[in-house]
């Protein structure tokens, strides 16, 4: 069991305490009902599809993670050793929740599952990840998604 | 992750962050969170629980239907049942834990790896899937290669594509992931942390790993040093020295 509360002290500080850049506002946007919208994740766990480059040290650009993906081609590659393994080794929805997405999608739940999601490496400093959170937000806008599940990890 | 939910929304599209920091998800106020008290690691709870993992993503998706905001930070309020033991489950059985057939420790992990062969391949058929091959080595090669390490220098890298300290780094990831899944072969459900006391306390490997770590964290070399520090061993399982 890894919470932040069983890292050594200095370390859980270092966690909550990580460098972000601050924001003057935040936005807000607003959208059609659960049930009409396109829905993507977009997760910071430096996962791979198997065969692409694993995130080396802290880059900042993003991987992509086509819909098409089985389970048995993604890795994750993220550079914290204090995370737990185990979970995403035993059923990847623990950080990747597609299958219950697209079963959402069936039950009508959410209107659809967008074709392609991405993954960003979570220790990089989120300032350089800037350029290209904002060109995934136009890849995710030309896929028609209205609505972005965030996953850390 | 809670940066990206302020970029992403300021380009029009509209986000919901799972949080497992909450202090952090206060700080940088994204537009709507969902903090989860699972272990690092596992931001949609249980493994193999669909209908737990679904209950969170409906939880957070929920949130991008509140019409006043922004920075609406919700605490799901369920903790993950499989952080509990599971007393059925026994790790796979290992010759090196009782009689060992050397005093090296790195031929001792190379002699290990082929033991756990048949449990790690009941595991992926199991699952389905294997989550070994960051570093593009078989699992006797990633073996071989730390236990090069371990036995002193720093071996040439494998492969253009990686330097050397990139390579050890991502082997020891697949000889990690490697013997967790071959602990995860059967039907028993163990915790991670049941996994973790056997592979830290248990196997030439975690015996392995803990000593390249303290060689490094005593070496000259900074590069070397923040490697040991950094990527080998977790915090609850290091101690300050090694």
């Amino acid at each position: 069991m890894v919470r932040l509360s069983d890292l050594p002290s200095a370390q859980a500080k270092r966690y909550a305490e990580l460098e972000c850049p601050s924001f003057e506002a935040t936005p807000w946007v607003t959208g059609p009902p659960l049930s009409e919208r396109r829905i993507a994740i977009v997760s910071s766990a430096g996962l791979v599809v198997s065969g692409e480059k694993p995130f080396r040290g802290r880059d900042a650009e993003y991987r992509v993670i086509p819909s098409t993906t089985r389970p048995d081609r993604l890795l994750l590659s993220h550079i914290s050793i204090n995370l737990d393994r185990t979970g995403f080794e035993e059923d990847w929805n623990v950080v990747f929740p597609l299958d219950r997405l697209n079963e959402l999608a069936a039950d009508r739940a959410i209107g659809s599952v967008a074709a392609t999601h991405y993954s960003f490496m979570g220790a990089t400093d989120p300032g350089l990840m800037e350029s290209y959170a904002r060109e995934v937000a136009s890849r995710l806008k030309g896929d028609s998604v209205d609505g972005v599940l965030l996953s850390p990890v | 992750m809670s940066a990206l939910g302020h970029y992403l929304e300021q380009e029009g599209i509209a986000t919901v962050a799972i949080s497992l920091v909450r202090a952090q998800t206060e700080n940088v106020r994204p537009p709507r969170a969902l903090w989860v008290p699972f272990e690092l690691g596992r931001p949609f709870g249980p493994p193999s629980d669909p209908g737990f993992q679904t209950n969170v993503v409906m939880t957070a998706l929920r949130m991008l239907e509140i019409t006043s905001g922004p920075s609406v930070l919700r605490d799901f309020p369920l903790d993950d049942p499989r952080e509990a033991p599971d007393l059925r489950w026994r790790p796979p059985r290992l010759m090196t834990a009782g009689a060992r057939v050397s005093e090296d420790l790195a031929t001792l992990l190379e002699c290990e790896i082929p033991m756990l062969e048949s449990s790690y391949k009941q595991s992926v058929a199991q699952r389905g899937r294997t989550i070994v091959g960051l570093s593009g080595l078989s699992i006797n090669e990633a073996g071989h290669y730390v236990a090069a390490w371990l036995r002193g220098g720093i071996p040439p890298s494998p492969t253009a594509e990686m330097s050397a300290p990139l390579v050890l780094r991502f082997a020891v990831d697949d000889l990690k992931a490697y013997y967790t899944e071959a602990a995860l072969a059967g039907p028993a459900k163990p915790s991670s942390k049941q996994i973790g006391d056997w592979f830290w306390d248990q196997t030439a490997a975690g015996d392995a790993i803990l000593n390249l770590r303290k060689i490094h964290l005593a070496s000259s070399d900074d590069r070397l040093r923040a490697i040991a520090g950094l990527f080998l061993v977790p915090g609850i399982r290091a101690t300050p020295t090694g």
